[in-house]
């Protein structure tokens, strides 16, 4: 899975025509994403950043620049590249398994091979006992585990996050960002995680990207090296948190002298 | 500095820019795509007709199994100048309303009981549904044998195809008006009189209506299967005679009224009832 | 105001109670009939006693003549039901699926199906004849239409986020037709066979009268009224509520099982 600057964006502009008049979505987008690193994209709504997961998935197709995956130019989705939405988007005719199984529909593998590969994704997730159970039967948090290991099963060279705990309560949240960061750490995946939550940004990411809108651009981007900034409970954390929220363009009142620089 | 703050600036901003009224171009737009939406519905039929005249010109089908289209045409156009098409779609016209009129209203009626009586409803219901498994044809020839061919065997049968859905649909209207409506009805100490007039009649509208609109296309069904079977005016007859004739132009002519009657009756009804619905808020 | 109680909330006594209160008034109306008959109220002719009625029966039961007539029914209800059906679902995905079949095609179906269906009885028996395959195509034809419908609706509403999912995993068409679209469409299919179910039984009745060669319930009502035999075609009435009852009860139970991932 690992091989020389998985993802590069280059350049991309993004325009959509709404109501006569082009709106530029997203305009000088430049990123590069290593290999196992995790990177998280933090704006408010409207800045784009869904719109640029799509383009990187090859759900929108029509754009300026590049997006190259492992060096090659995209057209389109492959198995190479895949996302976890937010809504789980589970088949709800089809058992857990039998869902997870559908990320290995186009593959050339053995039978037994693919079983063996949805059994050891869904433990990977902690399911492993509900894999004969319906989605309907599954709580949300455990739906989206569920979307996880499907998008995992095919090892795809990336993951792509869109806001995926956004639609669960606070407790659930909590608890799959620690469980998305286990799994995403154990099998060295290389990740990118959009999402307005600015701590969830920091809690997962390597690095952080801040994307402000009209046009969707991004505003700077922040490494989180130390592992004390991954602590939420730590000062480091807090620190970082206001770097982020104040690129975001957020205004708060700040005690002066408070921010370094 | 919390994430409901975050949202907040975004909504500002979002806000700001809201679209204007659609511009020229756009209006030139729409109108080009009504047009492509006619013509893409008009290929395939056309294709049709072309085919059909053909296989008529050439001789490939002898004309009682199909007639040319033209012939149906000139048919069609003789039957409208003579008043004769329209004399027999205003006695099937006539008749579906007065079976329908009949047939709902008693269906209104039942199914209001049932709807607001638990009791009336143990007692009706089982019988009710036992006569309901009879398709209205299949209470013909027992009708027939009591009150003979004339009128009152096709206004009782259109009458019973009617009634049965206006029932089914009232009395499940009736029921399953939501508690919550109730029981604002129980707190404003409404009586049983206000409670029915304000809160259960309104709100089972939509339900009872689509039961009266399946009730007037189950009468108008039942209306062309008695005027087939047992009839001397009305388009069922026009059929018969025209088939008994091997005239096969006059069937067709006839079918394509009993379509736009047909088509027609349950458009009204539509236009009725989205007036009716006109409070409901889109998406409910 | 009476109180509005759901079957679930009633004890197990007070179901039975309802039951009992259903079968009063068919108990009523059988009693009123057999003194009206019996008492020679009204003519024997026009309101025959239960007695004759389970008599005739029973002859024709004997006979064997009541056995051919309901399985000929059955059997031609059956075998268009299907054929209508086996035509109607590949027709409804089509139309659903392809956006072009859609618009071209669509409005011409939509307007050909005001049709009342009897009224295509004159064109089909020339076409046809008065025969097996006349009832058959009738009975297809009347199939036909609400599958058509439903499967159209339900092919046409595959939820765009399950396929944007089939997108991304890069499913072909035919994967996409196998595990997206038609489950997707599968409870909208069922409505529309449980509505042709319906119809065909409807159209199946109607056919036996129009096209009166060969045995069938309806054959039977139709020499029963001929010859003023009333207890022949109160039978009808009675074989044709039975079967029409255990139609719908089947068709329903069919339908829990096969969408049973929905009960959950």
């Amino acid at each position: 899975m690992t091989d020389h600057g998985t993802l590069e964006i280059r350049n991309v502009g993004k325009r959509f025509d709404v109501a006569g008049q082009t709106v530029a979505a997203l305009s000088d987008i430049n990123l590069s994403v290593a290999p196992g690193e995790f990177v998280s994209i933090v704006g408010a709504s409207g800045c784009g950043k869904s719109t640029l997961l799509r383009l990187i998935v090859g759900l929108e197709r029509d754009y300026d620049g590049e997006i190259l995956l492992k060096g090659n130019r995209l057209a389109g989705p492959t198995l190479g590249r895949a996302i976890v939405f937010q809504e789980h988007r589970l088949f709800p005719w089809l058992r857990v398994e039998d869902n997870v199984a559908l990320g290995l529909l186009k593959s050339t593998l053995p039978a037994d091979e693919k079983r063996r590969l949805v059994r050891e994704h869904l433990d990977l997730v902690g399911l492993g006992s509900f894999a004969k159970a319906y989605p309907a039967q599954l709580s949300g948090g455990m739906s989206q585990r569920v979307a996880i290991a499907r998008a995992l099963v095919n090892r795809p060279d990336i993951l792509l996050l869109d806001e995926p705990f956004g639609a669960l309560d606070a407790l659930t949240r909590a608890y799959l960002q620690a469980e998305l960061r286990r799994i995403v750490r154990s099998e060295g995946i290389t990740a990118v995680l959009v999402t307005h939550d600015v701590e969830e940004a920091i809690f997962l990411g390597d690095r952080i990207v801040v994307m402000q809108p009209r046009p969707g651009r991004i505003a700077e981007i922040l490494p989180v090296d130390s592992s004390s900034q991954h602590d939420r409970a730590s000062p480091a954390f807090a620190h970082l948190r206001e770097i982020v929220l104040n690129g975001l363009g957020a205004h708060h009142p700040v005690l002066p002298g408070r921010l370094a620089a | 500095m919390t994430n409901l703050e975050l949202d907040r600036v975004a909504f500002e901003a979002a806000v700001a820019d809201q679209p204007d009224k659609p511009s020229g171009g756009q209006v030139a737009g729409r109108l080009t795509e009504g047009l492509r939406t006619i013509a893409a519905a008009l290929v395939f039929p056309a294709a049709l007709l072309l085919v059909w005249s053909g296989a008529s010109r050439l001789d490939l089908v002898p004309a009682q199994i199909l007639p040319d289209p033209r012939l149906v045409l000139t048919t069609f156009r003789e039957f409208y100048a003579t008043g004769e098409l329209a004399f027999h779609a205003e006695i099937s016209l006539f008749r579906v309303l007065q079976g329908f009129s009949l047939g709902a209203s008693v269906g209104l009626v039942l199914g209001i009981s049932m709807g607001l009586s638990q009791r009336v409803r143990e007692l009706a219901e089982p019988l009710f549904l036992a006569i309901a498994q009879v398709p209205p044809l299949g209470w013909i020839p027992l009708v027939m044998l009591l009150v003979g061919i004339d009128e009152a065997l096709k206004v009782i049968i259109i009458a019973k195809a009617a009634m049965i859905p206006v029932t089914i649909n009232t009395c499940k209207g009736i029921r399953n008006v939501p508690r919550n409506y109730r029981e604002v009805g129980e707190v404003l100490t409404f009586g049983r009189w206000l409670t029915l007039t304000k809160i259960v009649l309104p709100a089972s509208v939509p339900t009872v209506f689509t039961g009266i609109r399946y009730g007037l296309t189950n009468a108008w069904l039942a209306l062309v299967a008695v005027e087939l079977l047992a009839s001397s005016e009305g388009l069922g007859y026009l059929m018969v005679w025209g088939r008994q004739l091997f005239q096969l132009d006059i069937v067709i002519m006839a079918m394509v009224a009993v379509g736009l009657i047909g088509f027609f009756l349950d458009w009204s009804l539509g236009l009725i009832e989205r007036w009716l619905q006109r409070w409901e808020v889109v998406g409910t | 105001m009476t109180a509005v109680t759901t079957t679930s909330g009633i004890s197990g006594k007070a179901r039975t109670k309802q039951h009992w209160n259903g079968l009063i008034l068919p108990a009523v109306l059988i009693l009123v009939w057999e003194a009206a008959s019996q008492f020679g109220i009204v003519d024997a002719r026009l309101l025959p006693s239960l007695g004759t009625i389970a008599g005739r029966a029973w002859n024709e039961l004997a006979e064997g003549r009541l056995a051919v007539d309901i399985a000929a029914s059955l059997v031609r209800y059956l075998t268009g039901f299907a054929i209508g059906s086996a035509l109607g679902i590949p027709a409804g995905l089509a139309l659903g699926l392809s956006r072009t079949l859609d618009r071209c095609v669509g409005p011409t179906f939509n307007a050909v199906k005001q049709i009342a269906v009897f009224a295509w009885i004159p064109l089909i028996s020339v076409w046809f004849g008065v025969g097996e395959a006349a009832k058959i195509a009738f009975i297809a034809l009347a199939a036909f239409t609400p599958v058509v419908v439903n499967t159209w609706a339900g092919a046409r509403s595959v939820p765009r986020d399950l396929a944007e999912v089939a997108q991304v995993l890069t499913l072909s068409r035919w994967q996409r037709l196998t595990w997206l679209a038609i489950p997707s469409a599968l409870p909208s299919i069922f409505v529309g066979l449980h509505l042709g179910l319906i119809y065909s039984w409807l159209a199946t009745v109607g056919a036996e009268y129009f096209m009166t060669i060969g045995p069938g319930i309806g054959g039977l009502m139709t020499e029963g009224r001929e010859h003023f035999h009333m207890d022949l075609v109160i039978l009808g009435v009675v074989l044709l509520g039975g079967i029409g009852l255990g139609l719908n009860r089947l068709a329903t139970v069919l339908e829990t099982h096969v969408l049973s991932w929905k009960q959950h």
